[in-house]
This record gives structure tokens, C-alpha cells and sequence, in this order.
């Protein structure tokens, strides 16, 4: 943990500049650029909205919210994890001849991620004006949540981005993994819809906790339970533990596999 | 270089019984279902392959010194072993100084990015800090010659402004070893002749130089020492002239043990 830190620390010049490269490229060549950033989750809101609250009618008022709160911090999630498993992969050519800290490639590309997700904040605030939703005092509470996603986030980047130099299924394996964890996760519903005996099952999903503290926060303008936030910090720095770990542990492998 | 210089100069390379050892694998498990088939069958398809068996030298502040040997007798993997890429399978390795490589140039390049830009995070990649690079900015362009192709996307550029902006990027950090990989082979003259130049200064400020290549003439010229490698091991260490013609006479000591077509007597 202390290595990752300083890792971190002493290539943050470039960290940050990879992830930007990441940014730039990913919006160079679109007519709207960076506006797309904004412009998907609403997108992707309006379409998941019509499905699920005209069409289904599911019973939730201002459904619109209830999605956001959840659609946003997940798209940062599975987006991370797309970008990371491919992250050494393709920047093999490039370790192969010079000698780069690897593990700047999976952060680099979940801070790309970061900031796509601050961006989308941007639409959310607007969202809630044009609904006149009020903005509860539980904003500030967002940290805990936020915090506990990053850091699970980097650990299942570090972990899916070795793994895939190994076996090049896993970016495949991934896409469907991310399909299942997404229906599986509390994003378009909450836990509540979930019949009660099922529950325990649904709380086994790591994501279940800071999704729940994001929408806790901005929809309910509640505070979870403190049982909620341990385990939510619990999980996030748990897996970034392991998924460092285990890819300290090959780091020195990868490029012969790359 | 006289035995007192010896002991006084700093150790910048220091291989101990270096030996790298590659799995070269047949039939590779890339995928799930191939690592499945693997494991039923229960049969390794691999072999180990020693590139390096057991390297021992020491290079010294100032030196420059040359690596010979055919294709494949583990040069580039010494070079690689220095610029940490490789960790070796066994022995020890100590470098002491910043390390730059001539490898291959532009490696960190982006093609969707613009010079400028590439200047920067390649700098970053080669272990800079971002004041460092705009220090040294002018003077990269100014080497690179590139004019209003610097804020163009790379992919607009001639291999030629390609590789003098690979170059210039790579010897403005300034590092204390300089690594060379067959690179004088690459452009056109006036850029040939600025690289020699280039590293000739390097050589004069007592810069430390590896450099690989098969062109026997820019080795004796750039070097004063040269090392012998072959099939992962060292034949030879010394000053450059003797070590080449060792080296050309097992050349061409190999080439005529081969018969020749029209020696071999026909049926």
C-alpha cells in the first residue's frame, strides 16, 4: 500500500499526463469533444427512464434521479475497467523498450475515468434544477461512497489489467462480467425491490454499498447505516490491497507475455 | 584508460553473473479455452532458452564501450537488462546514473498527438519531470528541426522527422548512460552526421556509451572498448581493435566452414 503511494507519488507527472492523452484522444476527432462526456449519461438516462419508468412503470417518483444517482458512479466503474484491461496490453510495444513504473497504465486510465465522472456531475446538478429536487444536506456525505469507489475501482484495474496480459479472454470474459454485475448491482432498482430473502445475496456485491451511499445521499437525503460505510471503505480498500498485490507480484512477468 | 583511472572512475554498469532465461513457449496458452487444453492434456509445450548464461563486466564512468556478436547472441538483451526493462533470472545487476535509451526511437510516440505534445509526455516517460522537459524544450526542437510541423499530429510526419524528433528527445535527457541500438543505420546524412556528432559530445563530456552494432566501422570509431558475446556468453573483452578483428576473423572462420554449393560433390 505504502509502495503504491509512493509509486504514485513519484510518476504523478505522468499518470497525469497519460490520462489526459486518454481524454484528448478519446475527444480529438468528435465535433462536440468534451460536451459528450455530458451529454452520455443523460442520454443514456433518458433512454433507461423511458424503459423502465413509462414502460414498466416502475413505482418510483422522480425516477430520473433515482437513476442518475447510481447510472453515474456505475459508468465510472465498468468504464475504468474497460479501459484498464487493455491498459498494459496496448502499451506493450512500449514497456518492451523502455522502463515505465507499470502500474501508471491501470491508474492513468481509471483517473481518465475520474474526471469523465466529475464532468458528468455537471449534468446531474443541472438535472436536479430542472426537476426542482432539493439538494440535501447528505451532499457532503458523497465522500465516503466516492472514496470507497476509486479504491475498488484501482484494485479491479490493477487486477483485470495483469490478467489480461495473461489470458487474453479476460477483456472478453470482462464485457459480460460488467452486463451481469450491472442487472446484478443496485443501479436501476434499489435493494428494497428485492424480495427479502434474496437480499443477503445482493449485499454479497461489493458495489452494492457505495452505489447505495451515492443515491442514499443525492435521492433519499439519508445517511446509511454506519455497518453500511465500514463496509463500503472495507471493500473498496480490500480489493485495492489484493489487486495491487497481485499485480506487484507479476509486474516483472508482464513483459514478457505483452 | 590507465589502471589509476580504473579505481578512481565510478562503476556506471555492473553485471555479476547475469544470465536471463526467456520461456519460449510453442504453442503459447493465449486464451482460456487454449490454458483449458493445456491442462487436460497435462503436457508442457515449453522450453527455457538462456539468452544470457552467466554474464559477468564491469563499465565505468566515461567508457564507451561496444557490444559485438552475431544476430542473436543476446546483445540487445544486455542492453535491455540496462535500461530495466528486463529483470535477469539470476545474478546481479547494479547501475548507477540515469539511463537513456536509443533503442527505438519515438517507442512512446502517440501518432494522435502533436510533437509538442509527444515531447512532453515522452519526456515524462522516460522519467523527466515536467519542468525538466521545458527546460530542455528549445533546445529539442531546435535539434529536431521539425518547423511548423511541431504542433501537427506525429502521424503527418516523414519517418525522417519522426526519428530526429526520437532522437532529440532522447539524448536532450541528458543521461549518464547512453544506450545505441543499431540507430546510425537510420536517415539521411545530415542526420547521421548530427548524431555522430552528438554522441561524439557525449563521449568528450565522459558520458557513459553502450553501443550495438554490427557496423564494425562506426564501433571502432565511436568505442574504445568492445565485448564479444556470443550464444549468451562473453569470448572477449578489450580494447575495440583487437576484440573486432577477433571477432571478423571468427566471422569469416565461420563463413568457411560452411561448404560451398559447388564444393559439395554431387552424386
Amino acid at each position: 500500500m505504502l509502495q503504491l503511494i509512493r509509486e504514485i507519488r513519484k510518476n504523478r507527472e505522468l499518470i497525469w499526463a497519460l490520462a489526459l492523452k486518454e481524454l484528448h484522444v478519446r475527444y480529438k476527432r468528435s465535433a462536440l469533444g468534451f460536451l459528450w462526456a455530458l451529454l452520455n449519461p443523460l442520454l443514456m438516462m433518458i433512454i433507461l427512464t423511458m424503459v423502465f419508468s413509462t414502460v414498466m412503470r416502475v413505482p418510483v417518483h422522480n425516477y430520473p434521479i433515482f437513476l442518475i444517482s447510481t447510472l453515474l458512479p456505475w459508468t465510472f466503474f465498468s468504464q475504468s475497467l474497460a479501459y484498464s484491461v487493455e491498459s498494459i496490453v496496448s502499451n506493450g510495444d512500449l514497456l518492451k523498450k523502455v522502463y515505465v513504473a507499470k502500474s501508471v497504465f491501470p491508474i492513468a486510465a481509471v483517473i481518465s475515468n475520474l474526471i469523465n465522472f466529475l464532468l458528468s456531475m455537471i449534468p446531474l446538478v443541472l438535472l436536479l434544477v430542472v426537476f426542482r429536487f432539493p439538494f440535501h444536506r447528505t451532499w457532503f456525505y458523497l465522500l465516503v461512497p466516492f472514496v470507497s469507489l476509486l479504491l475498488f475501482t484501482l484494485g479491479c484495474g490493477f487486477f483485470f489489467a495483469m490478467v489480461n496480459v495473461f489470458f487474453r479472454d479476460m477483456s472478453h470474459i470482462l464485457q459480460i462480467v460488467l452486463q451481469a454485475w450491472f442487472y446484478f448491482s443496485p443501479v436501476i432498482y434499489s435493494l428494497d425491490f428485492v424480495p427479502a430473502r434474496y437480499r443477503p445475496l445482493f449485499r454479497l456485491n461489493p458495489l452494492a454499498y457505495p452505489l447505495n451511499g451515492f443515491r442514499l445521499a443525492i435521492y433519499y437525503g439519508q445517511l446509511p447505516t454506519w455497518q453500511s460505510m465500514v463496509m463500503s471503505l472495507a471493500c473498496g480498500f480490500g480489493a485495492l490491497i489484493i489487486g495491487y498485490k497481485l499485480f506487484q507480484r507479476s509486474q516483472d512477468n508482464l513483459v514478457f507475455y505483452v | 584508460m590507465s589502471d589509476f583511472d580504473k579505481v578512481r572512475r565510478i562503476e556506471r554498469i555492473c553485471f555479476q553473473d547475469v544470465v536471463q532465461r526467456f520461456r519460449l513457449i510453442q504453442e503459447r496458452p493465449d486464451t482460456l479455452r487454449e490454458a483449458f487444453a493445456h491442462l487436460f492434456r497435462k503436457q508442457t509445450s515449453y522450453h527455457d532458452f538462456e539468452a544470457l548464461k552467466g554474464i559477468s563486466f564491469i563499465i565505468r564512468e566515461g567508457e564507451a564501450v561496444a557490444i559485438v556478436g552475431r544476430n542473436g547472441s543476446g546483445k540487445s538483451t544486455i542492453l535491455k537488462i540496462i535500461a530495466g526493462v528486463y529483470r535477469p533470472t539470476a545474478g546481479q545487476v547494479r547501475i548507477s546514473g540515469q539511463v537513456g535509451a536509443l533503442i527505438e526511437l519515438g517507442a512512446g510516440f502517440h501518432p494522435d498527438l502533436t510533437g509538442r505534445e509527444n515531447i512532453v509526455l515522452n519526456g515524462l516517460l522516460l522519467g523527466l519531470s515536467r519542468r525538466e522537459i521545458h527546460a530542455r524544450e528549445q533546445k529539442i526542437l531546435d535539434f529536431a528541426e521539425l518547423g511548423d510541423f511541431i504542433d501537427s499530429p506525429v502521424k503527418q510526419y516523414s519517418s525522417g522527422m519522426f526519428m530526429r524528433l526520437g532522437f532529440a528527445v532522447a539524448t536532450e535527457i541528458d543521461p549518464d548512460i547512453l544506450l545505441i541500438d543499431e540507430i546510425l543505420a537510420v536517415g539521411d546524412e545530415t542526420f547521421q552526421r548530427k548524431c555522430a556528432e552528438r554522441i561524439e559530445d557525449f563521449r568528450r563530456r565522459g558520458k557513459t556509451i553502450v553501443f550495438v552494432s554490427h557496423n564494425l566501422g562506426a564501433v571502432r570509431q565511436i568505442c574504445h572498448r568492445a565485448l564479444m558475446i556470443d550464444g549468451g556468453l562473453l569470448f572477449a573483452d578489450g580494447p575495440v581493435d583487437e576484440v573486432v578483428s577477433d571477432y571478423e576473423q571468427r566471422m569469416q572462420g565461420r563463413f568457411e566452414q560452411r561448404p560451398h554449393a559447388s564444393a559439395v560433390p554431387s552424386a
